[in-house]
Parts: structure tokens; C-alpha cells; sequence
């Protein structure tokens, strides 16, 4: 639902966005075009976001309580809303990191066999 | 759901769009700060954006409730679809507002009458005590049987014993005097109904024994009414029949017995007393967990006891004790009454449903193209089906809240015209009344139609054919042969159901004029009756209740306009009181006596003021009084019956004999033979009557008498008796010495009562059956405009080839004619199968009435020929150039 250009990337699984937001949320309060930025610079413009696509997902954070936010100024001077990352969020992102790298390494195990 | 949840909806839509903007602004600087222009710049950061407006939508309607939304949407749509069809939409949903306000009508009196419970506390509990025999169960009771079974303490937890009716009982001591239902009970009675007390006590114990002195408990309408709900009244006295009475309680206004009671006094029997005669009833509440048949086996034993105390004579061979429920008994049969209305009311919501569903196949085709256009524009099938279901519930909602004011305001009115003889719906139905079970019934009845009605149509309109359906003609896009067929057979359909219905109706209607019919045997113009309460200490013996008889009726003979006036002690086309009878010096065998009759005691003047023709031998005279020879004169039934070939006056009767002390008397000599009355209802044949002096009554069983039933009179007049009411009610009063009367009615309006659940009956079915008609005339008229509308161009290329106008017409009225016809076939033979559960209520036809069978599909099918007339004649007015230049 959320990648554009995908080709490397594949589907990312469902819920994977909401684990990268809220993993980019833990350097520190951002808005969502700061958001949208490090997510794709620190993946190495591997993963592009549709840039709008980012908001609904963190709405959909905010409804769960994982990230609150605020109104405020950005570096350009500029009014932005601030997203905040919430303990229940840090608890979350842990859980959702570890799902993670227990699901690649199940993968990885499976690719290595052919490809190793 | 709040609208706060909306609201807030639309405030977060707002404060996203300003982010959206945010984000806009830093990806612009950002490509600003990469060199590019401002244009440019600005271009790149939307397309990196995505489309906002896509984004702001699924946000929007992932905040909804995606059915709800949708709902909300197909129901304004719906509306507005509505609104602009209003002739459609009036006829459906007044179509609808009939089929479910008869349904509601019916359901709100089954709901009275079956469904709500008897109006007292735990009423599965409470039980009638009946007497069993091979022949069935009977209620009833003596004093020896009430005392025996009030000792069965292991299944009830009260017995308690009332009066059948009641005499009726004076309240005397004031310028006033008023004649009351005043009802004899036993002690527990009041707690084993579970009567509310205002004020005061009920009886104790002690008081409900013999000598327990006169005390009385009110109930609240009298407290109210006659004393002005004086709160001092509990403890004073009262006169009941020159006696007084001490007031000792009041009960509350909820307690409504099914026996009407103005005022309670006690019994006050002496339990050892060995007098078999039966003159009470007795109900029980049912100890806690004894079900019915534990009871019924329990009184089996009971009746082995009884028989060892009383001698094996003391109950009839095979016949024992029982329980019935009490609900059970007062319903009687009027629930399979009931039932039978409910099916033809059914019938009638289904020819409505019918009905709209055939109207709205005809809109379904005139908005093919509608359908066609928003399943191109990507509606799916299941949207276009919900949307014509939410079309459909919105009529037949609507339909439903207008149904269910008719309905109910419709029962009322026709109860209050005619009660029916429906127990238990209160005076002229005012015990029907709206609750949640009438709302419920409602409203599911209203959604199961919208969905029946609803669904046909819109599976087949979602059906249709995209491409044809566009690429058609407007002006005469067709549906399609498969729903022309459907609505072919909904006609089929309409036109059975209706002819079920009307052959009903015509039966229930010769019924009726078979009842009307039936000559009673007595005069019922300008005969007035009214009931004289003979109770109290003064009229314990005969020679003073002759007396009053007597004055009262030389009294009257004085009155001008007054041809007689006549006294008895039970009420024509009531029912008497059965008594056995002996033939003197007839072997009786092995039975205990030569027969059973009816029995019922008059003055000279009975006979002649209701005009019972006397067929042999003489009647009654003034001098026939206790001092003359003992006599009886017993009816033709009596006399075919037990003498078939012998001279009955000339044989003499001993009756009651072995009934008990109270009828102990000598034998009668038979001196004549009067004619038959239906005193069972004009549904009965007359069955055998003897009837005796008043003034040669044994006293005891005056005495008991009096206890039992009020002295009945009738007053024959010249003129219209009602305008003589005045004048008999007072001659009445003072020729007894301050008696008043009551239950003042002319023969006629009894006699309405007595066949007036036919009337209902008729009256219900004849609007069932023409509304069926009325509908069914609709949808055969609907159907055959449609067709010919359908066929303009086919009809103007006949005309064009030479067809002649008459051809055209026949054509049309042959294919109208053929579904009326197969309808008709279909409904007379569902009709065979179904009026064999009229059977109990028709009388002098069968249900196979060949009348009823043939008139019917004839008035049909005529109703039929004058609905397709009209479209037939369209079908000769079509111009063949106009037809041939749509194309």
C-alpha cells in the first residue's frame, strides 16, 4: 500500500512502515516531511515513499497511541505538526524489530541454502 | 455513535489538510535549496507528494463506519427516488400500510388475549379444579368436594372457592338502592389471586365460617364510585339486602377478576356439610414445582376418597377430579379463533407483498437504464441490490408506522362496535393496548416485508443485461421476458390468495345469515329483560319471592302499552341449569334416572310475554302456586325425546331426584308442551326443557337460589320497551318493596351478543377478503397496462397488417383472462384444502359449499374482466404510425 517503485524492495509486509517511522522517531520529535526524508536517505533511496501515504500511517500510529503530536516551527521557520514517539510506541518498535529480524532470518535461512 | 464523532471527524479532515500543506511547503524548500525554480520547485513537490485529495478521502472513510456511510447514503438516495414517483410510492405504501395495520389489528388482540398473561401474580401456577368424566371435564363444585380437596396440601398452596356467576346482591339503607355484583368467595381467595389490599384486611378465617358474622370487602371501583373513595370507610358499615355489613377492606384497582366483582363476602360454608348440590367453582394455585399432571394424579386418588366418604352414587361412573389451567379455561377456543384470523390476515400481507413487489418490477423496468448506468459507472451487483432493499424497507417502514396506527385504531373502533364475545380484551376493548410486543410484531413484520417484497424485484433488476440495457430504446426499455414472467406469476399468485380469502368470507358470510335466520322459538321484539337480586335473609323461602313476583307483575299489567310480564330464573339463549328426572313408574335400568334436562323455574306470565307458543295441553295460571297440585311443563324436545311414542301429559316427573336435599319435592304431573327455544345459541339445536312454577319451588332450593342467580324479567310491550324503562323499573321497586334492577337489555341486543363472534367474524374476514380483491384487481390492471404499454410497436405493426381492433382487444383480454384463470384454479384448490379448518365456525353450509366455491371464482374472474377492460381498450387506441415511428 505504501511503496512506490518497488522493484528491490518487493511488498514490504504490512505494518513495516509504521516499524520504520517509529524506529526514525527515536532519534527525536519530527515532522512528517522530515520523516518521509530520513526514511529514505538512511535506506539509501532504496525505499521511496509516496510521500502522502506516510500521513494516514501516522495517524493510524497516533489512534494507537504509539506516536502523540504536536503543532510547531520547523528548522525552515516554517508551522509543521511534530511527531513524538510514546513509551507504549518505544515498546512497540521493540516488538516489531524483533518480529522482524526473526522473520528475515527465517528467510535468510531459506534463501542461503540455494544461494550459498 | 455521536455526532461528536463526526464533528471531530471533520475537524481532524481539516488539521490534515493543513499538514499536507506543511509537507507541500518543506519539499518545496527543499528543491528549492537544490537550484531548481520556484515553478518547478513547486510542480515536483506535488507529483512527490502523491494526489492529497485521494489521501484526505481514505483517511476520511477509514474513519467511518464504511456501512453506516453507505446506509446513510442509499437511504437519502431512496428518498429521493421516492420522492420522485410520489403516485408509486403513495399507492405502495399504502398497499403496505393496510396488509400490516390488518396484521397489527389481529396481533394486538391475540396479544391481549393469548399472549399476555392472566393479569394475576405467577399465573402458570393458578388452576381450575374440574370435574372429570368419559365425556370430558367440567368446572363446578360442592361444599364436600371443596372441603376435600382443600386438603390437599402436598400440590396446592391455597384452594379457594367463588361464585359462576353470582345473584347479585342490593345495597340498601339509602335513597339509592343499587344492585352490585356482589361475589362469594372463600377466605384464601384473596391471597391465592393475589388481590392488593388499599386498605383494611380480607377475610379471616374465622369470618369465612359459618356464623362468622356480616362482613364485606370492596372493591375499588365501588369504594370509589359509591362511597367517593372515603377513607374511613374500612370499619364502617354498609346495607347489603336490609342487612348490615362490616367493611373490611378495600382492594386495589388492578385487581380485575374474570368474574366482574363489585363487592366480596364470604362463603361462610359449614365443611361438614354433606349436601351434594354444585353451585360454586374452585380454583387452586399449584404448589411450587407441582406440575400439572403430578396434580391430576394426585386428585385421581382423591376421587377414590371421595367415592369411599359419600358412597360410590356420590360421583358419576368414570368420573373423577382434574386441574386445568386456569388461562387455559378462560381462553377457551377462542385461541384457535384467533388463529384462523391470523391466516387470513397473513394472507392478506401477502397479497400486499405481492402487490408491491409487482409495482416495483414495473419501476425496476422503467429505471433499467438507471441500473444500467450506475453498474457501468462501477456499482456492484450486491450495491445495487442493497440500494433497492433500503428502497424497499423505506416503504415498507413507512407503510408500518402507518399500519400500526391503523391497525390499532382500527381494532378498537371495531371492538367497540362489536366485542365479539372475546374474553379477556375488557370493556369494548379497552384492554388492548400498545406495548412492546404490538411495537416488536411491528416492526419485524414491516423489515420481513420490506425484504419479501424488496428481493425479487431487485435480484432481477440487477440481473439485467449492461449492454442491451443502454444501447435500448428509452421509451420502451423491457425488463426482459424473466420478469415479465415473474410478474405473471406474482398475479398468480395474488389472484389464489384472494380467492382463498373470498371463499372464506363467503362462507363465514352464509353462516351468519344462516344464524340470523334460525327462528329462537321466543319473541325478541319489543321485549325488554332486566335481573332483580332476590338475596339477602327475606327471600330465604318461596311464598315471598311469589309475592313479589306476583305484585310486581300485576303492577305491571296496570302500566299502559304492557301486554305481560313474565319471570324466570335463568336467561334464554344463556343456558339453564341441568337436572336429572325421573319418569314415574318408568324402569330406569340400570342408570340412576330416566334422563336429564334443562331446568328452569317461571312465573304464569313467562310464556306468553316472550311468546313461546304452548303446543298441547295448558300453561301456568296464578293459581298453580304452593298450594296447588305440584305441575311441569316440559318442551317439544323433551316430549320427542323421552317419549317418543307415549303421551308425556298424561305420565307425571319426578325431578332432581337423588340431586339433594335443597330439590327434594314431590313428583309433577306434566300438563303441557311448550315449543323449542335455542337456548344454547341459534348454532344448537334445542335441546329438552322442563320448567315448573316459581311459586312451587321447594324453599331450600330458593334459598339456594338466590345465592345462584338473579330473578330474570320480561316485559312485553305495544311500543319500543326502552321508552317504558322508567316506568317497569319503578313499578318493579315498589311492588318489591325497594328492589332495584339491572342489566336492563332488549332481547335483540342479547340476542347480538349471542351471535356476535359470527358477526365479528364475518365483519373481519368480508374486509379481508375485499381488500384481497381490491388488491388482486391492482396487480392484474398493473400487469396487463404494462404488457400493452410494452408492446406498442408489436401492436401498431398488427394494425398496420390489418388487424382489427377487436382482435387486439380479445388478445389482451385472453392473456389478462388466462393468468386470472390459472390463479383461480390454483386458489380453489389451496381453498378446498384450507376451509376444512373453518369447519368449527360455519354453520348450515359445509366447507365445501358449492355456492361459495362457484360464486367466487365468478366474481372474480369479473373483477378481473372490468381491470383488464381499460388496457384492453388501450391496447385498439394505439396508432400504428406513432408505435412505428419510435423506432
Amino acid at each position: 500500500m505504501v511503496m512506490k517503485r518497488p522493484p528491490e524492495a518487493g511488498e514490504i509486509l504490512q505494518g513495516t512502515l509504521d516499524m520504520l517511522i517509529l524506529r526514525t522517531l527515536v532519534l527525536g520529535p519530527a515532522h512528517g516531511h522530515t520523516i518521509a526524508q530520513a526514511i529514505e536517505w538512511t535506506s539509501e533511496n532504496a525505499l521511496e515513499i509516496e510521500q502522502g501515504s506516510l500521513y494516514p500511517a501516522l495517524h493510524r500510529l497516533e489512534d494507537r497511541g504509539w506516536v502523540s503530536s504536536e503543532w510547531g516551527v520547523s528548522a525552515n521557520n516554517r508551522r509543521a505538526k511534530f511527531y513524538r514517539l510514546t513509551i507504549k510506541g518505544r515498546k512497540e518498535l521493540n516488538d516489531a524489530t524483533g518480529r522482524w529480524r526473526r522473520m528475515t532470518r527465517a528467510i535468510g535461512l531459506i534463501l542461503g541454502e540455494s544461494f550459498e | 455513535m455521536s455526532l461528536r464523532w463526526f464533528s471531530n471527524r471533520t475537524r481532524k479532515d481539516q488539521d490534515f489538510a493543513e499538514e499536507i500543506e506543511s509537507h507541500v511547503a518543506h519539499e518545496v524548500d527543499a528543491n528549492t535549496a537544490h537550484g531548481l525554480s520556484p515553478e518547478e520547485a513547486r510542480r515536483k513537490a506535488h507529483l512527490r507528494f502523491g494526489n492529497a485529495r485521494t489521501v484526505r478521502e481514505r483517511e476520511w472513510s477509514d474513519r467511518s463506519l464504511p456501512w453506516f456511510e453507505d446506509l446513510k447514503r442509499d437511504f437519502s438516495f431512496a428518498l429521493r427516488a421516492l420522492a420522485k414517483a410520489p403516485g408509486f410510492a403513495i399507492i405502495a405504501v399504502v398497499v403496505i400500510a393496510v396488509g400490516i395495520g390488518v396484521n397489527t389489528a389481529v396481533f394486538s388482540v391475540i396479544d391481549a388475549v393469548l399472549l399476555k398473561p392472566l393479569t394475576y401474580p405467577n399465573p402458570e401456577e393458578l388452576v381450575s379444579l374440574t370435574n372429570t368424566s368419559p365425556e370430558g371435564s367440567f368446572p363446578g363444585a360442592s361444599i364436600p368436594r371443596f372441603s376435600l380437596w382443600r386438603q390437599q396440601t402436598s400440590i396446592f398452596q391455597q384452594v379457594a372457592a367463588y361464585d359462576f356467576g353470582g345473584a347479585g346482591l342490593n345495597i340498601t339503607g339509602s335513597d339509592h338502592p343499587q344492585q352490585v355484583e356482589g361475589v362469594h368467595v372463600s377466605a384464601d381467595y384473596f391471597a391465592m389471586f393475589g388481590a392488593p389490599v388499599v386498605a383494611g384486611r380480607t377475610f379471616t378465617a374465622a369470618e369465612d365460617s359459618p356464623n362468622g358474622g356480616h362482613v364485606t370487602v370492596l372493591s375499588y371501583g365501588l369504594w370509589k364510585s359509591r362511597y367517593g373513595g372515603n377513607p374511613n370507610i374500612v370499619g364502617s358499615t354498609i346495607q347489603l339486602d336490609g342487612q348490615p355489613y362490616l367493611v373490611v377492606g378495600v382492594v386495589g384497582p388492578k385487581f380485575v377478576t374474570d368474574t366482574p366483582a363489585d363487592l366480596w363476602v364470604p362463603f361462610q360454608f359449614d365443611l361438614n356439610s354433606k349436601d351434594m348440590v354444585v353451585f360454586f367453582t374452585v380454583a387452586a394455585r399449584l404448589k411450587n414445582g407441582v406440575t400439572i399432571p403430578q396434580a391430576n394424579a394426585q386428585l385421581r386418588l382423591v376421587a377414590d376418597q371421595f367415592r369411599r366418604l359419600y358412597g360410590d352414587d356420590s360421583l358419576p361412573h368414570g368420573g373423577g377430579f382434574g386441574v386445568a389451567s386456569l388461562q387455559q379455561e378462560l381462553i377457551g377456543d377462542t385461541g384457535s379463533r384467533l388463529l384462523v384470523l391470523w391466516g387470513a390476515v397473513a394472507f392478506v400481507l401477502l397479497i400486499a407483498c405481492a402487490n408491491v413487489a409487482n409495482l416495483l418490477l414495473a419501476r425496476a423496468a422503467a429505471r433499467k437504464r438507471e441500473f444500467a448506468t450506475r453498474a457501468a459507472l462501477g456499482a456492484g451487483r450486491g450495491q445495487i441490490i442493497r440500494q433497492l432493499l433500503v428502497e424497499s424497507l423505506t416503504l415498507s417502514l413507512t407503510g408500518g408506522l402507518i399500519g400500526l396506527g391503523l391497525g390499532f385504531a382500527g381494532v378498537r373502533l371495531l371492538l367497540k362496535m362489536n366485542s365479539g364475545d372475546i374474553p379477556r380484551i375488557g370493556e369494548d376493548g379497552a384492554g388492548i393496548t400498545l406495548d412492546l410486543n404490538i411495537l416488536l410484531f411491528t416492526l419485524g413484520i414491516s423489515i420481513l416485508t420490506g425484504l419479501v417484497f424488496g428481493m425479487v424485484p431487485a435480484i432481477s433488476a440487477s440481473r439485467a443485461n449492461l449492454a442491451a440495457a443502454l444501447n435500448e430504446n428509452g421509451t420502451h426499455a423491457s425488463i426482459g421476458v424473466r420478469s415479465g414472467k415473474l410478474r405473471s406469476v406474482l398475479v398468480i399468485a395474488e389472484m389464489a390468495l384472494t380467492v382463498v380469502l373470498v371463499v372464506g368470507a363467503a362462507l363465514l358470510v352464509r353462516t351468519f345469515m344462516n344464524l340470523q335466520a334460525v327462528d329462537p322459538g321466543f319473541a325478541m321484539h319489543n321485549v325488554i329483560s332486566m335481573s332483580m337480586s332476590v338475596s339477602g335473609d327475606r327471600f330465604q323461602k318461596t311464598a315471598p319471592v311469589a309475592q313479589v313476583i306476583q305484585q310486581g307483575t300485576d303492577r305491571l299489567h296496570a302500566v299502559p302499552g304492557i301486554i305481560d310480564a313474565g319471570v324466570s330464573n335463568c336467561l334464554p339463549m344463556a343456558g339453564g341449569f341441568g337436572m336429572s328426572f325421573d319418569v314415574v313408574g318408568r324402569p330406569k335400568g340400570n342408570s340412576p334416572s330416566t334422563g336429564g334436562a334443562g331446568f328452569c323455574s317461571i312465573s304464569y306470565g313467562y310464556f306468553n310475554s316472550l311468546k313461546i307458543p304452548l303446543l298441547r295441553g295448558r300453561s301456568f295460571t296464578k293459581e298453580d302456586d304452593a298450594a296447588a297440585p305440584l305441575v311441569a311443563v316440559i318442551n317439544q324436545a323433551m316430549a320427542r325425546q323421552y317419549w317418543p311414542n307415549g303421551d308425556p301429559l298424561k305420565e307425571r316427573i319426578l325431578i332432581g331426584a337423588g340431586a339433594g336435599p335443597a330439590f327434594a319435592e314431590g313428583s309433577r304431573q306434566v300438563i303441557g308442551i311448550v315449543g323449542d327455544t335455542h337456548d344454547g345459541g341459534p348454532n344448537r339445536d334445542p335441546s329438552p326443557m322442563m320448567y315448573i312454577p316459581l311459586a312451587q319451588m321447594p324453599d331450600l332450593e330458593t334459598a339456594l337460589n338466590s345465592r345462584v342467580a338473579p330473578l330474570w324479567w320480561f316485559v312485553r310491550s305495544q311500543v319500543d320497551p326502552r321508552t317504558l324503562t322508567k316506568t317497569i323499573t319503578t313499578a318493579l321497586r315498589e311492588a318489591s318493596d325497594g328492589l332495584p334492577v339491572a342489566h336492563i337489555r332488549t332481547m335483540e341486543e342479547i340476542e347480538a351478543t349471542n351471535i356476535a363472534r359470527q358477526r365479528l367474524n364475518m365483519m373481519l374476514l368480508a374486509i379481508f377478503g375485499s381488500a384481497g380483491l381490491l388488491m388482486a384487481a391492482i396487480g392484474v390492471y398493473g400487469v396487463m397496462s404494462y404488457s400493452v404499454q410494452q408492446r406498442t410497436q408489436e401492436l401498431g405493426v398488427r394494425m398496420a397488417l390489418g388487424a382489427q381492433a377487436s382482435n387486439l382487444r380479445n388478445m389482451v383480454i385472453r392473456q389478462g383472462m388466462t393468468l386470472t384463470l390459472i390463479g383461480v384454479v390454483v386458489g380453489a384448490g389451496g381453498a378446498f384444502w384450507l376451509t376444512h379448518f373453518l369447519k368449527s365456525f360455519l354453520f348450515g353450509v359445509k366447507p365445501l359449499d358449492p355456492i361459495s366455491f362457484i360464486a367466487t371464482p365468478l366474481l372474480l374472474s369479473f373483477v378481473a374482466l372490468v381491470s383488464i377492460w381499460a388496457p384492453a381498450i388501450r391496447a385498439t387506441r394505439v396508432d400504428p404510425m406513432t408505435a412505428l415511428r419510435v423506432e
